[in-house]
Order: C-alpha cells, then sequence, then structure tokens
C-alpha cells in the first residue's frame, strides 16, 4: 500500500490543496479471521466532493462507519477537522453529518417528526430546528409526506429524509453510505442537487458508490478502495490517468480487466444461431 | 408444486359429466346453470385439492416444521377427542346446557378474531390471490366455504359441536335438529372468520395489520390469565349456577343459538327450538351474503398496498404528547420520542400492555380471589421497571442516531435520565393507582402507605438495575419476526441482563424490607407511614446513582452497544 498511495498523496501536496478535511492513518478492522479494512492512510480535502468507490465487499461500509465513531477501529486514527474521533467526540460529532446504510432510522416517527427529534438531540434550538425542517422538506420534495411514518417511506424517501436528518445541524463534513443506492432518478436528482449547493458553500462531502458513472459526474476527488486497501487517491483526472472513463481506470486498479470472457463462452450467440 | 398440479386440469376433475362445456343443468354444485363458464362446476373441488396440498406442503418445508405440524395436529386431536369425551360424560349433568352453550359462543367468537391476529395463518383465507381468475362470486363462495371445512380447526370445530349436541341432546326430535345444529355451528364458524377476513383484508394486508399481528400473543396471554381466573372462581363461589343467566343470553346468539335450539327442543320446547335454529340459519346466511360483497368489492378494486400510498395523510403536529409541557432540550426530545414508541411501536406497545396488564391482574385478581395482600401491588411496579431494560435495544439500529449525539458522558447520563423520566409518567401514576385499588379491594387502607413506599422503592431499584443493564448487556430485538424478542444467540445476553437485574434489584430492596420488616415486628405500627417518604427518597436515589453510574459507560461503550443492538 505505501508504494500505491504515494504517488497521488504527493501530487495533492504538490497541488498546496486547501487543508485535510480528514486524515485517515493506518485504519485497520479485523473481523474475527477477515480483515475488513487492512491499514488505510488517505487524506480527503476540504471543501470537495469526494467519491469513496469500490466493488462490493471492498471494505467502504467498514470505514466509513469507523471514520464516524460508529464502529470502533482495530488500529489507526481518524482526524475530522484536525480533532481526532475518538479522543474528542464533542468537537467531531457536533462537525459531521451521517447517512449509515443498513442501519435504520427511528421509523416509527413522521419525517417531521425524526427532524424535530434529531435537531434537538443536537442541541439546536426548536424554533430553528422547525424553522430548518421546513425548509429541508420542501427542498427535498417530502413536504406532502412529513406527517407520514417513516416506516411507510419508499427507499428514495428514506434516504432523502435520512440526508435531511445529517444535514440539519449544517455540519462541516457529510458523510454518506451508499446515497444513491435504490433510489429513482427524479430522488436522485434532488440529493444531487442539495449535495452540489451544499459543497459550494465550502463544505465537504464524502460518499461511497459502487456506480462509476455516478462517481465520474459528481466528484472531484476519488479514494479507489478493494479488498480492504486504498487502491488510488486524488483528484478525478489523477485517478483517471489515460484511461477513457473512470469505470477503466476502476477495473485496472483493482484487477479485474484482464477477466474478458475470452473462448470461453463461444457458443454464445443466440443471434447468430 | 403439487398446489399447481391440482389447480391447472380445472377440466378434468370428478363431478362433471359429460362435456363440461354444456353447462349441465341443475349441476347442484353450480345453481348457475348455462351461464357459459364452463369451469365453474369443478371450482368447488378444485380448492379443496388446493386447500390439501397447502396442508401437505406446510409438512413438507423441513422436518422441524413437520414435527411442529404433526404434533400440533396430534395436541389439537387429542384436546378435541378429550373434550369429546368431556362434553359426553356431562350429558344429563344439570349445567351441561350452560357448559355447552358459552364453550360454542367462545368458539364462535374464537373464530371470528383468528383471522385479525393469524392473517398468514391460512393462504387461501386471502382471496385476493384467486383475483386474477375468471370466477364468480356465488360459486366462489360455495368453493372457499367448503375448502374451509377442511383443516384441523374445523375438524376440531366438528368435535365440539359434537360432543355438545351429544351432550344436550335428548329424544329423536333433538337428536335430528342436533345433526342440523352441528352443520350449522361448523359451518357458521368458518363463514364467520371467512367473512371477517374478507372485510378486513385491507388492513390485514397493510402494515397496520402486520402491527397489529404483534399483538396477538398478547390478546391469546391475557385471555388465558382471564379464563383460569374465571374458572378458579367458579369453582370457588359455587359454581355454574351463577353463569346460567349469561348462557340464556348467548342461546340467541348464533353460533350458540343452534346447539340453544337443541336444548330447547329436547325440552319439547319446539317453538323456541325452531327460533334459535332459524336464526342460526339466518345468521349464516347474512354472513354468506356479507362475505359475498366484500368479495365483490375486493376483486374489482386496487389492492391495499396502493390504496394505502394514496391515503392522505393525517395532520399532526411536531409537538403532539403535550410536548409543550415538556422540557427542553435532550430530556423532552427523549422523552417525547419514548412515549411516541410506546404507543406506535408494536413491540414496544405489546411490551408495555403486557407489563401493565399483569402488574395489575395479578394484585388485582388474587384480591378478588381472598388471598391477596396489598403487597403484592408491588408486582405492578416491578412488572413496569422491567420496561427499562434494554432500553438501546428497544431502539434498533436506530440506536446510531442517538450514538451520533452523544459525546460525553453528561450527554449518555440526559439520554437514560430522560428514558428513566418517559418511564415514570406512565409507571408513577399507574403504581399508584394499582396500589388504591389493591388497598380498597383488601380494605387494607392503613397499609397503604407502606405499600407504596415500597412500590416507589422497587421501581427505583428496577430503572437503576435497567440502565446498568441497558448499557452492559444491550442485546438485539429482531424486527422482522412476530413473536421473537431476541436475536440468535444472544438469549444468554437477554437472560443475564434481566434476571440478574431483577435479583440485583431485589437486593437493593432488602434495606427498605427490612425496615418494614422490623417496624412491624417492633410494633412500632404507628412509625409505618415512614416507609412512604422513605421508600420514594431511596428509589429516587438509587435511580440517579443508577443512571450516574452507567452513563459514562454508555458514552464510551457506544459503538459496541450499537452494534450489539443492530444484530437481527
Amino acid at each position: 500500500m505505501p508504494e500505491e498511495t504515494a504517488g497521488p498523496e504527493q501530487a495533492g501536496g504538490a497541488r498546496n490543496a486547501p487543508p485535510a478535511a480528514v486524515r485517515i492513518e493506518g485504519l485497520w478492522k479485523r473481523f474475527g479471521e477477515q480483515i475488513a479494512v487492512g491499514g488505510i492512510d488517505l487524506e480527503l480535502p476540504a471543501g470537495k466532493f469526494v467519491g469513496l468507490v469500490g466493488p462490493n465487499g471492498a471494505g467502504k461500509t467498514t470505514t466509513l462507519s469507523m471514520v464516524t465513531g460508529l464502529l470502533r477501529p482495530d488500529a489507526g486514527t481518524v482526524l475530522v477537522g484536525g480533532h481526532d474521533v475518538w479522543r474528542d467526540p464533542v468537537a467531531v460529532k457536533a462537525r459531521i453529518g451521517v447517512l449509515p446504510e443498513g442501519l435504520r432510522l427511528f421509523e416509527r416517527l413522521s419525517g417531521r417528526e425524526l427532524l424535530a427529534y434529531s435537531g434537538r438531540l443536537r442541541g439546536l434550538p426548536g424554533d430553528e430546528v422547525d424553522k430548518r425542517a421546513t425548509q429541508l422538506l420542501d427542498v427535498l420534495d417530502l413536504a406532502g409526506a412529513q406527517h407520514k411514518l417513516v416506516v411507510d417511506y419508499s427507499t428514495g424517501m428514506r434516504k432523502k429524509i435520512g440526508l435531511a436528518a445529517a444535514l440539519l445541524h449544517n455540519p462541516q463534513v457529510l458523510f454518506l453510505d451508499e446515497p444513491f443506492e435504490g433510489v429513482d432518478p427524479v430522488s436522485a436528482q434532488t440529493i444531487r442537487g442539495v449535495l452540489e449547493r451544499y459543497t459550494l458553500s465550502g463544505a465537504t462531502v464524502v460518499f461511497s458508490s459502487h456506480v462509476m458513472e455516478l462517481v465520474e459526474s459528481l466528484c472531484d476527488w476519488v479514494a479507489v478502495m478493494a479488498g480492504g486497501r486504498i487502491r488510488a487517491q486524488g483528484t478525478l483526472a489523477e485517478v483517471r490517468g489515460d484511461a477513457p472513463s473512470l469505470q477503466n481506470a476502476f477495473l485496472e486498479l483493482v484487477g479485474a480487466n484482464g477477466r474478458d470472457t475470452g473462448e470461453s463462452l463461444d457458443w454464445l450467440g443466440g443471434g447468430a444461431g | 408444486m403439487s398446489a399447481g398440479e391440482t389447480t391447472v386440469p380445472g377440466n378434468g376433475v370428478p363431478g362433471v359429466p359429460g362435456n363440461g362445456t354444456t353447462g349441465v343443468p341443475g349441476n347442484g354444485t353450480t345453481g348457475v346453470p348455462g351461464n357459459g363458464t364452463p369451469d365453474v362446476p369443478g371450482i368447488t373441488p378444485v380448492l379443496v385439492r388446493l386447500k390439501l396440498s397447502l396442508l401437505r406442503n406446510g409438512m413438507r418445508q423441513s422436518s422441524g416444521r413437520r414435527a411442529a405440524f404433526i404434533l400440533s395436529g396430534v395436541l389439537a386431536l387429542l384436546f378435541a377427542a378429550l373434550q369429546l369425551i368431556g362434553l359426553i360424560v356431562l350429558r344429563g349433568n344439570e349445567h351441561a346446557t350452560t357448559v355447552v352453550v358459552l364453550l360454542t359462543a367462545l368458539l364462535g367468537l374464537g373464530w371470528a378474531v383468528m383471522p385479525l391476529f393469524f392473517p398468514s395463518g391460512d393462504e387461501t383465507l386471502d382471496p385476493t390471490r384467486l383475483v386474477m381468475l375468471p370466477l364468480r362470486p356465488r360459486p366462489l363462495v360455495r368453493a372457499l366455504l367448503t375448502a374451509s371445512l377442511v383443516g384441523i380447526g374445523p375438524l376440531f370445530t366438528f368435535c365440539l359441536a359434537l360432543g355438545s349436541v351429544i351432550s344436550v341432546a335428548h329424544g329423536a326430535a333433538a337428536a335430528a335438529v342436533g345433526v342440523v345444529a352441528v352443520a350449522l355451528t361448523l359451518l357458521l364458524c368458518v363463514a364467520l372468520a371467512r367473512a371477517v377476513a374478507a372485510a378486513n383484508i385491507r388492513l390485514l394486508s397493510s402494515r397496520k395489520g402486520r402491527d397489529l399481528a404483534v399483538l396477538s400473543g398478547l390478546v391469546i396471554a391475557v385471555g388465558i390469565q382471564v379464563v383460569n381466573f374465571g374458572a378458579q372462581r367458579l369453582s370457588n363461589a359455587g359454581g355454574l349456577a351463577k353463569l346460567d343467566p349469561v348462557a340464556d343470553v348467548l342461546s340467541w346468539v348464533p353460533p350458540a343459538s343452534a346447539i340453544g335450539a337443541v336444548d330447547a327442543v329436547s325440552d319439547g320446547a319446539y317453538g323456541r327450538g325452531a327460533a334459535q335454529l332459524l336464526l342460526a340459519a339466518a345468521a349464516l346466511a347474512a354472513l354468506l351474503w356479507s362475505w359475498e360483497r366484500s368479495l365483490v368489492k375486493l376483486m374489482t378494486s386496487p389492492d391495499g398496498s396502493t390504496l394505502q400510498a394514496a391515503e392522505p395523510a393525517r395532520k399532526e403536529s411536531s409537538r403532539g404528547f403535550g410536548g409543550r409541557h415538556l422540557p427542553g432540550g435532550r430530556t423532552g426530545t427523549v422523552i417525547e420520542r419514548s412515549l411516541r414508541y410506546v404507543w406506535r411501536d408494536p413491540k414496544t406497545k405489546a411490551a408495555w400492555v403486557t407489563s401493565l396488564v399483569i402488574g395489575l391482574i395479578v394484585p388485582v385478581f388474587n384480591a378478588l380471589q381472598g388471598t391477596g395482600t396489598i403487597y403484592f401491588a408491588c408486582f405492578a411496579a416491578g412488572m413496569l421497571g422491567i420496561q427499562m431494560y434494554n432500553q438501546f435495544g428497544q431502539d434498533t439500529s436506530a440506536f446510531w442516531m442517538v450514538a451520533m449525539t452523544i459525546s460525553t458522558p453528561r450527554d449518555a447520563y440526559e439520554e437514560l435520565r430522560a428514558r428513566a423520566l418517559a418511564l415514570l409518567v406512565i409507571t408513577l401514576p399507574y403504581s399508584v393507582l394499582v396500589t388504591v385499588l389493591t388497598a380498597a379491594l383488601v380494605g387494607d387502607w392503613q397499609a397503604l402507605p407502606e405499600a407504596l413506599g415500597l412500590s416507589f422503592g422497587l421501581l427505583g431499584a428496577m430503572l437503576a438495575t435497567g440502565a446498568v443493564a441497558s448499557v452492559r448487556f444491550p442485546y438485539s430485538i429482531p424486527q422482522g419476526s412476530t413473536h421473537k424478542n431476541v436475536a440468535p444467540g444472544q438469549a444468554g445476553l437477554a437472560w443475564i441482563s434481566i434476571l440478574g437485574g431483577m435479583i440485583a434489584a431485589a437486593l437493593l430492596c432488602a434495606p427498605l424490607i427490612t425496615l418494614t420488616i422490623w417496624l412491624h415486628v417492633a410494633d412500632a405500627d404507628g412509625w409505618l407511614w415512614l416507609v412512604l417518604p422513605l421508600g420514594t427518597a431511596y428509589g429516587a436515589l438509587i435511580t440517579w446513582a443508577g443512571v450516574r453510574w452507567s452513563a459514562p459507560q454508555a458514552a464510551e461503550r457506544l459503538p459496541e452497544i450499537l452494534s450489539a443492538v443492530s444484530k437481527g
């Protein structure tokens, strides 16, 4: 891994990029025999749209869980805005917003109640929470369903209400785990619009995905993950290199490009017969 | 697989002489001769065979399921046989009529509520599964009714009805009426279940219906308690004679009226018997009619899920539950969320209702039986205190939302304290109510202060140990399954948590109990009122101590708690 990350890191340093929003050093997590995350070093620039890409099982969710303080790492440090996630949770938790994948929300609350609950737990004044909630519900096109229980929401609506809850306290860094998974195109466009506007203000969005086209169209900066390690990190152009698209670059990095079907399926061709 | 095999050859079913396409007039099965739907005559046998296939396939899935199925079948049959024998033995007893009428009424009630609580119990109960088939309502009703007669439940009902008739029928006329009565009872029960299911299928296929199913175990548990108590009370208080008036009324309510008719005819009251029998028949006709109507409606309108989504959202303020009266900050927010969950989350609601009901039943029923003392009222506080256990498990993996907002032991302290307060909002008035009620029933007003003091002390101990156990031994409550409350592999944890916590709570209460006993023994009855303020203060103190002590651990163990409550 040192060789793999050295190039992009140097490139990032040379550009005199803004200070890192998130700095990860030597992050490890092992579940029994299986190494989910095997020593990650990452430096995510502030004010960017950062994509964490990788195939299923690459360790993206594990990494994001450890970075956001929801999972305790076996080793390594995580700094968000210069504060250690595990030693200084007060500073970190106020600065980040999270939309995890595979964890529930308080689904027996209505969308509006969920936002009211979430904002007040974070210590925001009630009036301010209600004002922000109204605006978020409007922008995310959830105003019509705000009094419905979240348990009756569709996948896209759940992602949107989760995003609203993550944005409510105006965090500096937003971590989204597969925010577009199972989301219809209309909701996806809405989410995109909100996120783009949010990064324009100087905030950082870190999101994971395995859809390359999406990452390519959204992100300024990407980190490619596979098998629990970082295979490349840098600006989109740096990671893409000479490859025609991020998809190709990714397949090459992951080592899946050579896996051509070749002659093994030479009989297949329903049209020819 | 075999279900498919039986449904496909719809034309080849027996009972259709000659060519089905001619629409054999007077075929008996159809009643709609020559209506141009050739497959209609065959629908009844097809559905019966479908039902048999479903029964058979139920056993085929796994050996465990087969064993469970066979065991439950054998048990049901044994029970039915015992009932049959018991009812036959009852023949000639002066209260035989009362017993069989009550039994039949209870049976009818059971059939009526069964589809509401076990919606998935019988797949053929869901008529929307047949919506794509070109079927007319009337033959369909007849076919479904016939198919419903197949199964363990109907067999059980048949045994009961038969036994009931045997125990009250005297004479040839009564026997003849009895045959009709058995058939009517059976058909009424089955039609009742079908009609209720069809009328509520929209509810049953929605989330609300699944929520309702979670409460089913509870209804049964409470029902058993009530029946058990009723039986004890009857055996104590001079027997069945007390129930005769109830039975008199019920013998005019179908399906019990069919059995009532047999009894009337045995007594020679032919007019009354005829009226009761007619009533049963009319009820059957009415049920079939309403069932047919809901079938038609179901088959010609969109299904429940579509309608649910289109339903207009109800208006509700974001600060309901008298939220304005709650304190601000984390405390009020958490209390509000906890109380909302007691009402809205089926699992939480079931747990609460169980605690509330058992906490009331034990002291009150004991008092009614004359075996109770006012100290049993502490049971209410103890039962309700259990709700403090596994607080974070009740959140499921949504606990991450809480974890993200806890950064200091102070946050954790406020979170746990707010949850304890939410519990107290319900528990405190309820314990007082139960204690006062028990005092009134036992007539022991003098002991009220000490009983209240002991209750509050116990409540405090439960809250304190509950807070500690919630942090130390969190475990998942699976949301998918209806009747499971612990995720696989965590049962030990759950037991340690609750059992250990209860023992610890009992130990914590020991000083208070010792004081009470000592005051009694030392003949210092005049000072017993002291237990109330002391118990209250003690309860408050240990609650505070328990929450205070567990808060730093909670703040420290957030990821571990999250992973423990996210399983399953």
